[in-house]
């Protein structure tokens, strides 16, 4: 076994990480190395002094200084919540304002109503215009009737072809 | 009471409780912050916010780790956070180490022994924590706080192999810096 091994082999029964043949391998390296035995006891020593801080005791009244901040920063957290969910509903609220703009805008409005709409708010038989077309004697002035009234109504949609 | 159900109760709000977890995690959470500041009010500052820290997370703990494995990786990161603010850690003056490591005739012996005890901490502390990060953190987790290393790799989240390499090349590192002080004495070794 050569030092460097030893080494990392030593480092593990420290931890106690190192058992059986390791262990009786690196026993008998120690035995003939004074080298590996003095970085043993410099090992030793030094994890001795690193164990000697553990668990330090903190500056007194720990917990006495603590709760105060506790129940401060539990005061505070709720406020900075509501805080970051007002910013996030400055968007949303635009948003909303756009689109129920866009629908009272996009709603037709009473000006826009057909003429049989019109007919049927105002309480008339929208029929009866259609009656009096029907029962025009000639043809000539049912088809000039027909015109006329696709024109009135300002679509294409009822215009008699010729 | 056992730590689950200490845990249960400080989620839903019993100061108690959260104040027995506090009083049992204190010194070790004091000492780890004492490890990479080298001061007594900057440790305790550092250890108060880390609870404070606990304490607001505390809803978004689910328990898939231990507690002390979560407390742990919060305060590494905090600390590693207050190093990083801070700026570099002033580096070790070897005649610092000298005066602190000699203790004073004049003191009574128990004082001295104290004191002895102390310079020698103070002398470590230095010396760990002139080491890079990520091997300061590392020995301080195995040797100063003495965790298992299958804690260590789950508070670092590093796997076991990379634990082990880096605790092996920060403990060399330590001992080629601590050597010098080291003199042996009756068959072992204490700092002159």
């Amino acid at each position: 076994m050569n030092c460097r091994k030893a080494e990392k082999w030593l480092l593990m029964s420290l931890d106690a990480r190192l058992e059986g043949r390791g262990a009786d391998l690196l026993a008998k390296h120690l035995e003939a190395c004074p080298a590996c035995r003095k970085a043993e006891a410099e090992y030793r020593s030094m994890l001795s002094l690193l164990r000697d801080g553990r668990d330090a005791e903190p500056l007194p009244r720990f917990w006495e200084r603590l709760q105060p901040r506790l129940r401060e920063e539990t005061e505070i957290v709720p406020l900075l919540f509501w805080e970051r969910w007002s910013l996030r509903a400055i968007p949303v609220f635009l948003a909303l304002v756009v689109m129920i703009g866009g629908f009272l805008f996009l709603t037709p409005q009473a000006g826009e109503l057909s003429q049989s709409a019109v007919l049927l708010l105002e309480d008339r038989d929208p029929l009866s215009e259609t009656q009096a077309l029907f029962e025009a004697d000639k043809p000539e002035t049912r088809t000039m009737m027909l015109m006329f009234a696709s024109l009135d109504e300002k679509t294409t949609l009822r215009r008699p072809t010729p | 009471m056992e730590e689950k159900q200490l845990v249960r109760l400080a989620r839903e709000g019993s100061p108690e409780a959260f104040e027995e977890l506090v009083r049992k995690y204190q010194p070790k959470v004091f000492s780890m912050a004492l490890s990479f500041t080298r001061n007594r009010e900057a440790a305790d500052d550092l250890a108060q916010e880390v609870f404070l820290k606990a304490y607001l997370a505390l809803p978004r703990f689910h328990g898939k780790s231990e507690f002390g494995t979560w407390l742990y990786r919060i305060s590494v990161n905090h600390i590693k956070d207050y190093l990083r603010k801070k700026g570099r850690a002033k580096e070790v003056s070897l005649e610092d180490v000298h005066e602190i490591s000699f203790s004073d005739k004049e003191q009574t012996e128990k004082a001295e022994r104290d004191r002895e005890i102390e310079s020698r901490r103070t002398l470590v502390q230095t010396f760990v924590g002139s080491l890079p990060e990520k091997y300061r953190i590392i020995v301080t987790l195995r040797d100063i706080q003495g965790l298992p290393y299958e804690e260590i790799s789950r508070i670092l989240k590093l796997s076991p192999g990379t634990v082990d390499s880096r605790l092996h090349r920060a403990r060399r590192m330590l001992r080629v810096k601590l050597a010098p002080y080291l003199v042996a004495e009756g068959g072992t070794y204490e700092l002159s």
